[in-house]
This record gives C-alpha cells, sequence and structure tokens, in this order.
C-alpha cells in the first residue's frame, strides 16, 4: 500500500562540534540570557565561575524566550565570542 | 525426510518461546485455519494427545498460520499438544515436500520419517500412531494445498489478508494516539482536489519541516476529514505558520495550551461545520477532523509531539484539536471576522493559542454589568489568579442567551469589551500572592491593576445551543509574545 508520509522526510547532516577549548585563560564567553525569570541569576554566578579561571565575559539578552534568537545576537556571539553559555530558567 | 540435530527446525510457539524440533518421536501435524478438514483432523486428534504424549510421542500441530490465529484454532478444537506457527515462505513445509494440508508426519527417535498420512483418513492414522482413532463419519475427507505450493503472487494476496492498515499507522507513528484514516495516494490526492502537492506553505519549528500542501493534505486525511475541509486546514496552517503566531514556541511549551481554531462565513454552511448547540464538544465531523489535522501537522509534521518536544506538563483534551464555528445567524453582534476586517461574505479562519476552555455559569444575573462581572471574573483565574494583567488575548464563546441579554440591555460587543475589561480591576496589594506580575510588584498598593492591558484583549465569539446560561473563555497561551491570525480560506469546493 503506498502511503503520502506527513512528514518532512529530508535528512540533515550533522553539524559537527566546534572544537572543545583546551584552557578557559584569555577565552571570551557570550552569556546569553534568554529573557526568562532568574536567568540572570544563573547566569550571574557562571560569569562568577568564568572569570575566576581568567575568562573574559560579555553578556546579550533574546527578546522573548520561547522564540530563536535574533540573528543579530547569534551574529555577536560569533564575532565576539570563542565560547557561548546559555541560560535556561524558571 | 529426516530431520536431525543439525538440521531440525524451530518455530515460533503460542507458549511463548520458540520451540526447536530436532528429534523423535513426534507426530507433527502441519494444518491451517483455512482449512476445514484440518479442523476436523485436529478435533479428532485431541482426545489421543495426553495418551500419545504419555506414550513419549511428540504431538506437534504445524500451523501455516500467524501465532494468534494457531492458538484461536488450538483451543477451539481442544488441541493440546505443543503449537507452533510457521510463517510464509513456509519452508518447513516445503522441507518436507508436502502437497496439502493436513499432512500427518510420525518421525522416529533419529528423526527419519517412518509414516505419513495426507488428509483425514481415519484408518491410515489409526495405523500410523497405532492407536484407534474414532470411527465416527467421515472416515476419509481430502484437504486443502499447503501453502508451501502456493506461487508468490498467491502468497503476497495471503499477505495482504492479514495486514491491518489502522495497526499500520500506529506502527509508523503516523497518529495522535486515536486510530486515523491511512493517507493512501488516492485519499491524499483527493484531499489536494488539484491543488499543486509541492506548494511550499513555510516551515514549521521545531522540526523546520518543509510544510506543503501534500503533507498537510496527508494530515487532513489522517484527521478524517473530508475533501471539501481542506481548504480550512489549510487556511488555519497559514495561519499559525504566521511568525507572530510563534507556532513553534507554542509546540513545545510546558503550558497545556492548544491551537483553537474559529471558522466564519459561507464555509460554515458548506462543510457542516457546528457553532450551535455543543460547539465546543463532539459530534460533527467537520469540528473534530478539522482542528485535529491541523493539530497533526503541528505534532507530527512541524515535530511538536507530545512527550517528545512537546512539554507540555499536563496536555489538554483540545490538543486533539478544537474547530467551531460562529453562530453568526444567531448573534446579536459582527461576527468574529468583520472586527477583525474582511468582508461579511468572506469565510476567514481565526487561530488562537489558548488553555482549555473554563466553563461559566451565569443564569441569574438581570443586568449586563453584573453578567459581565461574572464572566470577568472567571477569566481572572486564567493562567494563575494573582497573575494580572495577563499579557495575552482571552478568548470568550458567548452562548447566545448571554449574547443575546448583553443586546436587549443595549450593549453591543465593543461596549461588552470595554465593560468586562473594565469590570475585572483589583488593587495591587490584593494580587501580591501566589504568581503575581512585575507590573503588580512594582504598583502602589492601591493601584488599580486589570487583568487584561486593554480591551483589544478580549475576544467574543457567540457559540453555543439557543438553550443554557453557559459560556466559557480560553485563556491566552503566554510567554509566546503570540497574537491571534486570521486568514481567508483559500477556496471552497
Amino acid at each position: 500500500m503506498d502511503y503520502v508520509s506527513p512528514f518532512d522526510e529530508r535528512r540533515r547532516a550533522a553539524e559537527p562540534l566546534a572544537p572543545r577549548p583546551v584552557s578557559l585563560e584569555g577565552a571570551r564567553v557570550a552569556l546569553l540570557d534568554i529573557n526568562k525569570r532568574r536567568g540572570d541569576e544563573f547566569l550571574d554566578r557562571i560569569e562568577e565561575l568564568l572569570r575566576a579561571r581568567g575568562a573574559s565575559t560579555f553578556r546579550l539578552v533574546k527578546e522573548i524566550f520561547s522564540k530563536p534568537a535574533a540573528p543579530e545576537i547569534v551574529r555577536r556571539i560569533a564575532d565576539r565570542g570563542d565560547l557561548a553559555v546559555e541560560g535556561l530558567a524558571d | 525426510m529426516t530431520f536431525t540435530a543439525t538440521d531440525g527446525f524451530s518455530l515460533p510457539s503460542v507458549a511463548g518461546e520458540s520451540v526447536r524440533i530436532a528429534d523423535g518421536p513426534a507426530l507433527l501435524l502441519f494444518v491451517s485455519e483455512e482449512c476445514p478438514t484440518c479442523a476436523l483432523t485436529l478435533r479428532r486428534l485431541a482426545p489421543l494427545v495426553g495418551e500419545l504424549t504419555g506414550a513419549g510421542l511428540c504431538v506437534v500441530a504445524v500451523f501455516e498460520d500467524p501465532l494468534e490465529v494457531a492458538a484461536r484454532v488450538a483451543r477451539r478444537t481442544g488441541f493440546g499438544g505443543v503449537v507452533l506457527s510457521e510463517p510464509a515462505p513456509y519452508e518447513v513445509s516445503g522441507a518436507f515436500s508436502l502437497e496439502s494440508l493436513p499432512t500427518a508426519v510420525l518421525v522416529d527417535r533419529g528423526g527419519r520419517e517412518t509414516g505419513r498420512v495426507v488428509g483425514w483418513d481415519a484408518a491410515a492414522l489409526s495405523s500410523l500412531v497405532s492407536m484407534p482413532v474414532t470411527d465416527e463419519p467421515p472416515l476419509r475427507k481430502p484437504g486443502c494445498a499447503a501453502k508451501n505450493t502456493y506461487d508468490a503472487e498467491a502468497l503476497r494476496a495471503l499477505d495482504g489478508a492479514g495486514f491491518d492498515e489502522l495497526e499500520e499507522m500506529f506502527e509508523r507513528g503516523w497518529t495522535d494516539g486515536l486510530p486515523v484514516v491511512p493517507p493512501t495516494t488516492e485519499r491524499v490526492r483527493a484531499t489536494l482536489g488539484g491543488h499543486d502537492p509541492d506548494e511550499l506553505l513555510g516551515e514549521m519549528a521545531p522540526a523546520l519541516a518543509r510544510v506543503t500542501l501534500e503533507r498537510v493534505a496527508a494530515c487532513a486525511v489522517l484527521a478524517g476529514c473530508r475533501p471539501e475541509y481542506f481548504p480550512v486546514v489549510v487556511a488555519a496552517v497559514q495561519a499559525v505558520l504566521e511568525p507572530s503566531f510563534n507556532v513553534g514556541g507554542q509546540a513545545v511549551t510546558t503550558q497545556p495550551c492548544g491551537q483553537v481554531v474559529v471558522v466564519n462565513g459561507p464555509v460554515r454552511d458548506a462543510i457542516g461545520l457546528n457553532g450551535s448547540v455543543g460547539a465546543l464538544g463532539p459530534g460533527w465531523r467537520a469540528n473534530m477532523t478539522i482542528g485535529r489535522a491541523l493539530r497533526l501537522v503541528i505534532s507530527l509534521t512541524g515535530g511538536g509531539f507530545p512527550g517528545r518536544l512537546d512539554r507540555s506538563t499536563l496536555g489538554n483534551p483540545g490538543k486533539i484539536g478544537l474547530c467551531f464555528a460562529e453562530d453568526e445567524e444567531v448573534s446579536p453582534w459582527e461576527p468574529l471576522h468583520v472586527s477583525r476586517g474582511f468582508p461579511a461574505d468572506r469565510s476567514v479562519v481565526t487561530v488562537f493559542g489558548a488553555d482549555a476552555p473554563l466553563s461559566i455559569s451565569d443564569h441569574r444575573s438581570t443586568g449586563p454589568l453584573a453578567l459581565a462581572r461574572v464572566l470577568g471574573e472567571a477569566a481572572g483565574a486564567t493562567w494563575s489568579p494573582s497573575w494580572w494583567p495577563l499579557g495575552g488575548t482571552s478568548l470568550f464563546a458567548v452562548c447566545p442567551e448571554h449574547a443575546r441579554s448583553f443586546a436587549q440591555w443595549g450593549w453591543d460587543k465593543a461596549r461588552v469589551r470595554s465593560e468586562l475589561f473594565a469590570s475585572v480591576r483589583r488593587p495591587a496589594s490584593a494580587l501580591r500572592w501566589g504568581e503575581t506580575t512585575p507590573l503588580v510588584g512594582a504598583a502602589d498598593d492601591d493601584q488599580l491593576v486589570g487583568k487584561w492591558s486593554s480591551p483589544e484583549d478580549i475576544v467574543l465569539v457567540v457559540a453555543g445551543g439557543e438553550a443554557g446560561r453557559f459560556s466559557a473563555v480560553f485563556g491566552p497561551c503566554l510567554g509566546m509574545d503570540a497574537i491571534a491570525i486570521s486568514k481567508e480560506v483559500p477556496w471552497i469546493t
């Protein structure tokens, strides 16, 4: 029996992972706040720990947690950061 | 035929584990459910099984049927021996060079065949097992062709006979948990009605799947839609694909919200969409299947399947699908689509991200302010009782009796909305408990805070039976920055 699939059957190639950092010393770390309640508290603590290990940090905030980050935010992370940490919260 | 420890056979048994037959002594009874002589043979030999087994003979029925069929026939015939099921292409039967069923084969301890009886032959079987079998007529009866003798085409037809399309849909995962209509190419073609199957409506999150007309048609068929419902499904899918609806966020959120489809205009009558008695519930095919088709596009095509990427904490029955018509003919007010800028004679679908409906009874109010307050205060509890303002759209399904009362008291739709908006306010100090908003947190104690930020956040449609003063409110899907979207039905068949 021939059926029509409701699914988009395209197979996507997996994106390769970026190389893992050997050290945090001198790394520029983007901290992405998705704009959910208390996510900033989580990122504050992460920031503290990263700085203690010699990393520098910069913060970005999504417009709203339930939508993908704006292309501008993704571009700024890629341009300015070596690493990124995203904080989910509630 | 000789079968030994090295070239015996192993087949699934109704007792659970596979059984390996590698040596005798054994009496092998090759049978099939479709052959009446096989049933006769099993029934007549059944009383002897205990005695034969006691004498050291393993009595085995080898069915050329699936396990469940073999088990059923063995039970009905009272056959108490070993029951095995041989799958197509019946290699064991082939190895024994069977031509017809039933065939009884006796093998000795070394696995050598020492005799066989084809068909029902009481005298020959008595001789084969050295024990008298019944002398009740018929004493001889021919059987049927063994399935290993069938040609490939006959076997395929046989396979098809045992094939259950509905179960196949569950195995593929093409379902929301209820039975679906299999989307055969013929059904999907009929649903498309000549429209381009590859027409792309957009990409749907979270799977980022390409939503083509053909995939929407497949979902419409799965949901049980008639082809004439399809344009309404397409309009609903176009609506949820608008970026400002944020269907990706709605599809995966822990909030148990679904998507509610309200339909206005002539298409309602053309397809039998109900806006009257029981409008939000079951009973009407168009209502049940259009909403379900949209949900299948979201949960199957779009990847927002419950328990996988859809993380809805509780879900709600409306997530199966919820579609209803506005009863424009009974409503004293302008219809929803006209309020949203469409000509009255157009067919329009409006889609809302919404929680389950909350029923609101008011059989007592004697004036419009009192009734507005009842409806508004009920809505005050949606999302969370002290979460004011909501920050989203509330959809009220106003029953005809309530709507008529408002109209008799001289309130048009705009007045009802503004009075609802105004009637549900509290001082911030009364809202500082439970889950409350930043606005309430920052407000002065006596500052009045409303459940809605503006009357625009209140949408009224008239639906329901003529009798009964029960309206309902759907709370919004929050945190999505989502708005209700209207789309004109692209064609009517």
